[in-house]
């Protein structure tokens, strides 16, 4: 409006001008003070002021109606974004229901057929697995022997009833390449290349970790890396690289100390990577610059700039490697830096998932993504393997019950095994732990449910391995379920259900009510956790239309 | 009960009695029953001072404090809702207000709480607790907020903590909201005062009904002529008999009075001037050499931590526009949000920043209060906040809310303010001595060391902040 204000008053002095007006000026005229000058004056300036007052008013009518028509375009925007969201929940509907109608169609068998697999597996023929007792990752004995009876109670494999869903028969294989992700002939998902001794799914299970980089706990030991108690699970070997990991830092700190080049760079890289974690955003090719920015520290340090030296990286591995045809790097070192840094951005990433998901959730994925991606990436392998067990010994660390341990948290000993942390000696208060929990669960996830099957790389954490930590969560004792597991698996499956469905199909939902129903109802508790997961159920329910039958 | 309907008739009469609750500091033997029992694990408590009103004061259990939400009785759909958002239990404040507010006949309550102690949540449980969703579209309550991203935020809240009631509408009243012609159907508004007195003056909003109303960074409202006129009014043209829930993180003691006249007869809850700043929150400064370095500077920050999102807060838009563009050119997703926008733009810039497209959002003081996003894990003042005319003091309060935008619910955060002469130091030095922070000094010399010392800090806010209140 402002706009058309000047318009208004460019006509006064020619269009508008008095007919009768003398060009003399009125002032001069003699009867400037004359009744009909005043008067023409005065009818001169009410035309002038209707004219002002028309233009205004149509100025006014005109803004009126593009408003009008503004809002109109908005509500009818408004609309078909309901519209479209509205189908998209019709289809989410419909596809959760297709599955359920699976899943059902599935449990009226009485005798579940075994489906023959299309085997993928780059047939990773474990060796006997170590004793069932170590394969137990609770460190507690009393649990660890009533978990084992409990588990031995139900009959294997071929005999199962098809009631519980971790041993049910998953219908379909995921149609997803990675090495470890479906099960050979056995029954049960976790089972997977259990082939030698099906009894134990908890052993099995162990041996589908050691399954996608394959050796048998037994082998590690006659590695040279030092104190590794012969029959120890993987997940000890966990804590033992992440031992490791700490004496490679205090290695490569003094290295420093002497070589200024090394300190200033090694400085600068460490930071740059904890900046471009930290930027990392969801969003298509969002995050090109960060990894690619990451990708070139790490290059430069594999490529000795700057020299550092030269080290055997089987200490951070759970398995021993051989040189293999065709991988990048195949000797028996690699440069400290460049193990020093894969360990500062495995820190990086616990600790984005620590400060970050907790409270957004969402920011979880992009960093699954650039894990995955770095972690698989060829250059980054030794010997054909993904050095991802740098990070999983952090996430050993700072989030064991995806290990498998447990333990109470009213106890020091039990915090300990929880994971929860201490500063200044001090526990840190039971919020603050949960929020760690949070985010650590939903990284995980993020990291655990990529799909690979359109990647030439090798998945380095592959969905089995949820599957698993999943399973090492909900068959817990009843007596012993704490709220740190319940949130971790609550953060672990929510905004991750579509994935995890999408890998396991019917099996995942059978999983889910298993999470998310007979879990928390076999608590004999109702902590907030465990109402957690329940509500959970619901909202799968409200929002999907997903019924696991709360 | 004849002092509720003394109330009721006549809210100008009971304000006086007011004046003595002072010395009603009920130690809160009850709150600290928390020290869980048998390990000797440490459990985290506070002072909050409580006065009573009158009425509280002469039942024989004054104050109900509550443990756990179900020992509330909530609605089971509000319990869901609560456990949904992670909450497992009460905050301190929660733990304090809830069941003064939630207790009948309602009662008036003035409450002030660190930021990002759970305030909003427990205003929200309370107004949806004293719904009735049988009548869906008849406005029952009223939240008032100082800026329409406040309001809208809380509208959020409303809506995440309410998802499990079928029925509920919640409406937002911020300008150009509610079409002219419309009528407002929600059994919950949230609004800014100004548009809600319009709605309600051309009876777009029909507030016989009404039974609760909440201000929200009360201290801020009441205090501003503009706005404090608005509410004062909006306040008029509600029945009398409505509940009054004042909440905010500073009550400056010119407000107090005013508040309590406000909201007469109000329960209240403080905290002690030392207790405002939450620990959780690593503050420190950044030594600047001079002022041309500071943004060489501000890039390095984000190497020393891990950064979720951050907040910088500048003096002016050009600088905002421009940190923005040297930032964005250094990897960064950036949002600059300050006055030049409006309305729906302002909208889409901080619903980028909250959704978390952009990590860092860098703003003018616009933003200071209330707004809450969690993931938030470092705030910057890019420049020591002032006020007055000519901005020649330092603004303590301004200060206060703004890194109070981080350490959200417990957690930890960081936040760094710039100096780079005697002045700017002296300003620094005094909002400081005025809450008795230890401010850590920062020098941008040796990466290195800052980046230990950076981690020292944190490790050593995280240990303190077992003091904090364990919010949500």
């Amino acid at each position: 409006m402002a706009g058309t204000s000047p318009e208004g008053r460019r006509w006064t002095p020619n269009s508008r001008s008095s007919p009768v007006r003398s060009p003399v000026p009125t002032y001069r005229s003699e009867n400037r003070n004359g009744e009909m000058n005043h008067l023409e004056a005065l009818m001169e300036a009410q035309s002038i002021h209707d004219d002002v007052r028309e233009q205004a008013l149509k100025t006014l009518d005109d803004y009126m109606h593009s408003e009008e028509r503004k809002k109109l375009e908005k509500r009818e925007q408004g609309i078909k974004d309901r519209q479209r969201r509205e189908e998209e929940r019709l289809r989410h509907e419909k596809k959760l229901r297709d599955e359920e109608e699976r899943l059902r169609a599935l449990q009226a068998q009485t005798v579940p057929k075994l489906p023959p697999k299309p085997v993928e597996q780059p047939a990773p023929q474990p060796k006997p697995s170590p004793p069932n007792a170590t394969a137990l990752p609770s460190k507690d004995d009393a649990a660890a022997t009533a978990q084992q009876n409990a588990a031995k109670s139900t009959p294997p494999v071929a005999a199962d009833p098809p009631k519980n869903p971790f041993q049910t028969v998953p219908p379909k294989i995921n149609g997803h390449t990675s090495p470890a992700a479906p099960p050979t002939a056995a029954a049960s998902p976790f089972a997977k290349p259990a082939t030698s001794q099906p009894a134990n799914p908890f052993a099995t299970a162990t041996a589908a970790a050691a399954a996608a980089a394959p050796k048998p706990a037994t082998q590690a030991s006659a590695q040279t890396q030092p104190a590794k108690p012969p029959a120890a699970p993987d997940v000890d070997r966990y804590v033992q690289i992440h031992k490791n990991l700490k004496k490679l830092r205090a290695l490569i700190t003094e290295h420093a100390k002497t070589n200024p080049q090394l300190k200033k760079l090694m400085g600068e890289m460490r930071r740059e990577i904890r900046k471009s974690l930290g930027q990392l955003t969801g969003g298509k090719g969002a995050n090109k610059k960060q990894l690619e920015s990451i990708k070139s520290i790490l290059m430069a340090a594999l490529n000795g700039q700057p020299p550092s030296p030269m080290i055997d990286p089987s200490s951070f591995v759970v398995d021993r490697r051989e040189p293999v045809e065709g991988a990048l790097h195949n000797g028996h070192e690699l440069p400290a830096l460049f193990l020093y840094l894969m360990n500062q951005l495995g820190k990086a990433i616990v600790n984005q998932f620590i400060n970050e998901c907790g409270a957004a959730p969402r920011s979880a994925d992009p960093v699954g993504v650039v894990t995955a991606q770095l972690f698989s990436a060829k250059e980054f392998l030794w010997r054909g393997k993904s050095l991802i067990d740098i990070l999983m010994a952090k996430f050993r660390i700072v989030c064991p019950v995806v290990f498998g341990y447990r333990g109470s948290d009213k106890t020091e000993q039990g915090r300990l095994r929880l994971g929860w942390r201490k500063d200044g000696g001090a526990w840190i208060s039971e919020q603050q732990h949960n929020d760690r929990m949070m985010g650590l669960g939903i990284g995980y996830a993020s990291i655990a449910l990529r799909d690979f099957s359109k990647s030439s790389n090798i998945n380095p954490w592959p969905p089995s391995r949820y599957w698993k930590s999943m399973a090492n969560i909900v068959n817990t004792p009843p007596a012993e379920i704490t709220d740190t597991q319940c949130i971790v698996l609550k953060s672990m499956l929510n905004q991750h259900e579509e994935k995890f469905i999408n890998f396991y199909g019917s099996a995942a939902v059978a999983a889910l009510r298993r999470a998310l129903v007979e879990f928390p109802n076999s608590a004999p508790k109702k902590t907030p956790g465990v109402m957690g997961l329940q509500v959970l159920a619901v909202m799968y329910k409200r929002d999907m239309g997903l019924d696991l039958g709360v | 009960m004849s002092d509720l309907a003394s109330r009721i008739t006549a809210p100008e009469a009971s304000a006086a009695p007011n004046q003595d609750m002072g010395d009603v500091e009920t130690a809160q033997n009850d709150g600290a029953g928390m020290i869980s029992g048998g390990s000797g694990l440490q459990e985290v408590s506070y002072d909050v001072e409580v006065s009573l009103n009158d009425l509280q004061r002469d039942s024989t259990n004054p104050l109900g404090s509550a443990q756990t939400f179900e020992e509330l009785g909530l609605p089971t759909e509000v319990l869901q809702g609560l456990m949904s958002m992670h909450f497992q239990k009460p905050s301190k404040v929660q733990e304090k207000a809830l069941p003064l507010m939630l207790a009948n006949p309602p009662q008036n309550m003035i409450a002030q709480s660190q930021s990002g102690t759970g305030k909003t949540a427990a205003f929200v449980t309370t107004v949806l607790s004293r719904l009735d969703f049988s009548k869906p579209a008849q406005p029952q309550a009223l939240i008032l907020a100082p800026s329409r991203e406040l309001a809208r935020q809380i509208q959020g809240v409303v809506q995440t903590i309410g998802q499990f009631c079928a029925s509920l509408v919640v409406a937002a009243a911020v300008p150009g909201a509610v079409a002219r012609d419309t009528r407002i159907e929600a059994a919950v508004v949230c609004g800014t005062p100004g548009t809600v007195m319009d709605l309600i003056r051309r009876r777009q909003f029909d507030v016989s009904q009404l039974k609760v109303l909440v201000i929200d960074e009360a201290d801020n409202m009441l205090d501003q002529q503009g706005l404090g006129d608005q509410c004062a009014r909006v306040k008029q043209m509600l029945p009398p008999t409505v509940q009054i829930l004042l909440f905010s993180a500073t009550f400056p003691d010119g407000v107090v009075k005013y508040a309590e006249k406000f909201a007469p007869n109000a329960n209240q809850i403080k905290l002690k001037v030392q207790e405002l700043t939450v620990r959780g929150i690593s503050q420190m400064f950044m030594d600047c050499p001079d002022e041309s370095q500071k943004y060489a500077i501000l890039c390095q920050l984000y190497g020393l931590m891990q950064i979720g999102s951050s907040i910088i807060f500048v003096k002016t838009r050009e600088s905002a526009n421009e940190i923005m563009k040297r930032m964005v050119a250094d990897g960064h997703k950036v949002t600059a949000l300050h006055g030049a926008f409006e309305g729906g733009e302002r909208d889409a810039l901080i619903d980028e920043f909250r959704s978390g497209r952009t990590k860092v959002l860098i703003t003018t003081n616009v933003l200071a209060r209330g707004i809450d996003v969690s993931s938030v894990s470092m705030v910057i003042n890019y420049d020591v906040p002032m006020k007055g005319p000519g901005e020649r003091e330092p603004d303590p309060e301004t200060y206060l809310h703004r890194i109070g935008r981080t350490g959200r619910f417990g957690r930890v955060g960081v936040s760094i303010t710039f100096i780079y002469d005697k002045k700017s130091f002296d300003f620094l030095q005094q909002i400081a001595e005025k809450y008795q922070i230890d401010l850590i000094r920062l020098v941008p010399d040796d990466w290195d060391t800052t980046e230990k010392e950076v981690q020292r800090v944190i490790k050593s806010s995280r240990a303190q902040s077992g003091f904090n209140p364990s919010a949500k």
